[in-house]
């Protein structure tokens, strides 16, 4: 298909250009109860195609871009004429010049895994043995089950000699736990692994079966005040996403964030723990042909890096360092036990956790919570937290103790002081 | 002007009857849908300016459903020609519907009957004024720059004013023994996002606009930037929440919401198949002030989730959900009503040919009453009038109500005050809450610029709303 791209911008006349072929194979089981309720195989490939065009006004160089999705059932015909649209569109977008990267033809990389190595129905019917074998309680279990197998070609070509191409195998996919006690309750959990993780999954769905037995339990909503609020699991990288989001390009290019490299991201003075982020390449290439390798981006509290792709990292003047999905984090000083000394809000299930990266405040409705108020530990649900990590950054403790949680690698929890709780008013 | 057909669809369509018949010889039940659509995206900021092909909306491809005697399986494919026929077909056969074998241990395969198939036969497709692609890429630009620019000329606190715009058009075709059915719709939709700093913290307010249509949406949305900027301004100044229980005047945009998210999730009736939502036990109940009648249905309202087939080839209803705050039905895809015995009411929607179909919302909305804004903002002593819903997540099991907005705007003995709180919090549990609607507005807004997710994926396009609505609400 990418010949057939490629004689296309010859035709129309493009000679700067970006082409990302995907071609995508999957399994999908889907389970009510103990009862396979759907099976789709899915096979998919189509090509996104970005033309720029190169113009001036006055001492003012611009290069606008549009892209166009292609599939091999259009002709040769419907090619041209998309390519033709996406090229006339082009002239229309004023955005300042920048510069596509330069490479070269690489060899293709498919790493290695359990996943790598099986066809996609015998891994899908591995991750359900794993999902199923833990289901063993009466008044706990897995209401429902989605899983999904999915093996994909990419390969970039670009019109400055990058020509680069990777496999990836992903096992997806999510379950909702139900307990049927006190009250009928239920969590959902979504998990995602690049390898045959089977015990991974395993402890996650024991987890969960224990966190919705207590849920089922708690019967009240903690009473409104402020707490020490601790978050686990999922919550300590989105609430980490905020440094991320800040220190990339785009953000700081359009001052949505002030910072810079060498910055103190937490602010001068930190009482607690000082932040230690590094981004971590799980594909070998970024979406625009970047090879990508863990790059660290806060050292310490101060900030390391700009990273981001190439339009926004030209304009900076700084190195384009491609599009990360992971993250990883170095541990805290204290052990969750430690940090449970004093009273606090353990809250293990959000309804949906927000952080929003442009203003720092982040919040949720608390599913699950364990509070002490320094006698007794009761499981709450209800009622939400509403904070700011601008007002409690220079206090954040992380634990000692690691999770690895889809794309993350860092301390199991963090904890925050003064966090504004809306609960119950007895 | 009608949309028109897909020539493609066209092209392929005895390919596709050739394949349906072919498979009708293996199995009792087989149905393709089909898809051909176009989406693009326009987005103007101060620093950028971008044409796309909306690659989630974008593409042809198919589905093809068997039944096997007792449950279902499907394949999703992109490519089809005389060619490859044989071997679309072998694969069914060797490598969809053997996936039912070698399950865990004690996990077996779903039993159900099959599906209805009544003779239904038609081609039609949607109204629009101004043709986005006759329109041109030149000037749509042209217009989103203007009002980006609008926008960041109201004040210097103004970082940027990003100005957006999208449309759909697609043409589905499905095709079962006895149903040949074509559908062809366009929609676009449109927002303006404005941001305001003050030190390191950064704000932002937004307006959407959505039709069942073209681009005869920028009528609507040439007006009203400055509005934005103002209120972006404004949240600068703003204070947090004190949390606790207050009485709230809720605009369109967060009636919608609450309709949407903390109600119209727990409606759905795969939920009740999973026995996953509370609501199943309240059907026939009342479940909210008898001011209520909520709706929802791709032929409840002319807006971006109106078809005339659903993705599973059911036709497009009307479902009236809640008839003055009696629970009257759920809404469902075909398979769930089909286990739970009930009519399936048209809501079976895929995100695209390459997902699975669930049930889903699509246009769903409070009627409106009688009250006058003017009047609810009078009756209220002290509370807030809720504007900008942002975010919601649903829980049907349990009808606890998460929702985001932006702006509090507090009210005291009957005026706005002027002051801003933000952001809040709403909480609850969704009957008290609905249960509390004492006031109702007699104009219905409905919006269409989001999508909604199941859970964390499965994203279709949706528009919600009602009128003004007077609750008591929780906040935080």
């Amino acid at each position: 298909m990418i010949e057939r791209i490629k004689l296309a911008l010859a035709k129309t006349g493009v000679s700067v250009y970006q082409i990302s072929e995907t071609k995508e194979e999957s399994v999908e089981l889907f389970f009510i109860r103990k009862s396979l309720d759907m099976r789709r195989r899915k096979a998919v490939k189509k090509a996104s195609v970005t033309v720029y065009r190169e113009f001036s006004e006055g001492e003012k160089r611009y290069l606008g871009s549009s892209s166009t999705v292609l599939q091999d059932s259009l002709t040769d015909e419907e090619i041209e004429k998309q390519i033709a649209s996406a090229w006339y569109a082009a002239s229309f977008v004023k955005n300042l010049y920048y510069e596509l990267p330069e490479g070269e033809r690489k060899e293709s990389v498919h790493a290695s895994s359990g996943l790598a190595d099986k066809e996609l129905a015998e891994s899908a019917q591995i991750y359900a043995k794993a999902l199923f074998a833990e289901d063993t309680e009466e008044d706990v279990f897995l209401n429902s089950t989605e899983v999904f197998l999915k093996r994909t070609w990419h390969r970039i070509v670009n019109s400055r000699g990058i020509d680069v191409s990777y496999v990836n195998e992903r096992a997806s996919g999510e379950f909702v736990v139900q307990c049927i006690g006190e009250q009928d309750v239920e969590t959902y959990v979504d998990f995602a692994y690049h390898d045959l993780e089977t015990e991974a999954l395993r402890r996650k769905v024991r987890a969960a079966l224990e966190q919705t037995r207590a849920r089922a339990s708690a019967v009240q909503a903690p009473p409104a005040g402020n707490y020490r609020v601790i978050l686990s699991g999922d919550y300590v990288p989105t609430l980490l996403s905020y440094y991320v989001d800040r220190a990339g390009t785009a953000y700081v290019y359009q001052k949505y964030s002030n910072y810079e490299v060498g910055c103190k991201v937490q602010g001068e003075e930190v009482c607690g723990d000082a932040i230690n982020l590094t981004l971590k390449a799980t594909v070998p290439y970024s979406g625009e042909g970047i090879a990508l390798e863990d790059r660290e981006l806060v050292k310490d509290g101060s900030l390391q890096l700009l990273h981001g792709g190439i339009r926004f990292a030209y304009y900076l003047g700084v190195e384009p360092t491609g599009h990360y999905d992971g993250l990883t984090a170095k541990a805290g000083t204290v052990s969750l036990e430690e940090m449970k000394q004093q009273p606090y809000l353990h809250v293990v299930n959000f309804s949906d956790f927000q952080m929003d990266s442009f203003s720092g405040h982040f919040g949720g409705e608390i599913r699950l919570a364990y509070w002490f108020d320094g006698e007794k530990v009761v499981p709450v649900t209800g009622g939400s937290i509403n904070g700011s990590i601008l007002d409690v950054q220079k206090n954040l403790t992380f634990s000692k103790e690691l999770q690895t949680e889809k794309d993350f690698e860092g301390p199991m929890a963090v904890c925050m002081e003064g966090i504004s709780v809306a609960g119950s008013e007895e | 002007m009608k949309v028109k057909s897909s020539e493609y669809l066209a092209k392929v369509k005895p390919l596709l009857v050739c394949l349906r018949d072919r498979l009708l010889q293996e199995y009792p039940y087989v149905s393709v849908l089909a898809t051909d659509s176009k989406a693009m995206s326009y987005r103007v900021s101060k620093n950028g300016t971008s044409i796309s092909t909306h690659d989630l909306l974008s593409g042809r491809g198919f589905v093809v459903k068997v039944y096997d005697g007792s449950s279902y399986a499907e394949y999703s494919f992109n490519d089809i020609s005389e060619d490859n026929l044989e071997e679309l077909i072998s694969n069914i056969r060797e490598a969809v519907v053997p996936l039912a074998e070698n399950l865990p241990e004690g996990v077996k395969k779903s039993a159900y009957r099959m599906l209805e198939d009544e003779p239904a036969v038609f081609a039609d497709s949607t109204e629009y004024e101004v043709d986005p692609e006759s329109y041109g890429d030149e000037a749509i630009i042209r217009e989103l720059t203007q009002i980006s620019e609008k926008g960041r000329a109201y004040n210097e606190k103004i970082l940027d004013c990003i100005a957006n715009l999208s449309y759909q058009r697609y043409s589905k075709l499905f095709l079962s023994k006895n149903r040949d059915m074509e559908q062809n719709i366009l929609w676009t939709a449109g927002a303006f996002f404005v941001m305001a700093s003050k030190g390191e913290e950064v704000k932002n307010s937004y307006r959407g606009f959505s039709n069942l249509g073209g681009l005869e949406l920028l009528d609507k949305m040439r007006d009203g930037v400055e509005k934005v900027a103002k209120t972006a301004l404004e949240l600068l100044e703003s204070e947090p929440m004190i949390p606790g229980e207050y009485d709230c005047i809720c605009d369109p945009g967060v009636t919608g919401m609450i309709v949407h998210e903390a109600f119209g999730h727990g409606v759905e009736m795969d939920m009740f198949v999973k026995k996953r939502a509370l609501a199943e036990q309240f059907v026939g109940k009342q479940v909210a002030s008898k001011l209520v009648n909520m709706h929802d249905g791709a032929a409840a309202a002319k807006e971006v989730a109106s078809y005339f087939f659903d993705d599973e080839g059911v036709l497009a209803q009307d479902t009236l959900v809640i008839e003055q705050g009696i629970l009257k039905a759920g809404i469902s895809d075909a398979q769930s009503a089909m286990h739970l015995g009930t009519v399936p009411t048209g809501n079976g929607r895929r995100e695209s040919y390459a997902r699975k179909a669930y049930t889903r919302m699509t246009n769903t909305f409070f009627e409106g009453g009688k009250d006058k804004v003017e009047d609810m903002i009078a009756s209220i002593s002290y509370g807030f009038l809720l504007e900008e819903a942002q975010s919601g997540m649903e829980d049907p099991k349990n009808w606890g109500i998460q929702c985001m907005v932006s702006i509090a705007r507090e009210i005291k003995d009957g005026k706005l005050t002027g002051k801003i709180y933000s952001p809040i919090v709403l909480t609850g549990y969704v009957p008290d809450l609905l249960k509390s609607i004492s006031m109702v507005s007699e104009t219905v807004e409905l919006g269409g610029g989001g999508f909604c997710g199941k859970g964390y994926k499965e994203w279709v396009k949706v528009s919600d709303g009602g009128p003004y609505i007077k609750a008591r609400i929780r906040l935080g």
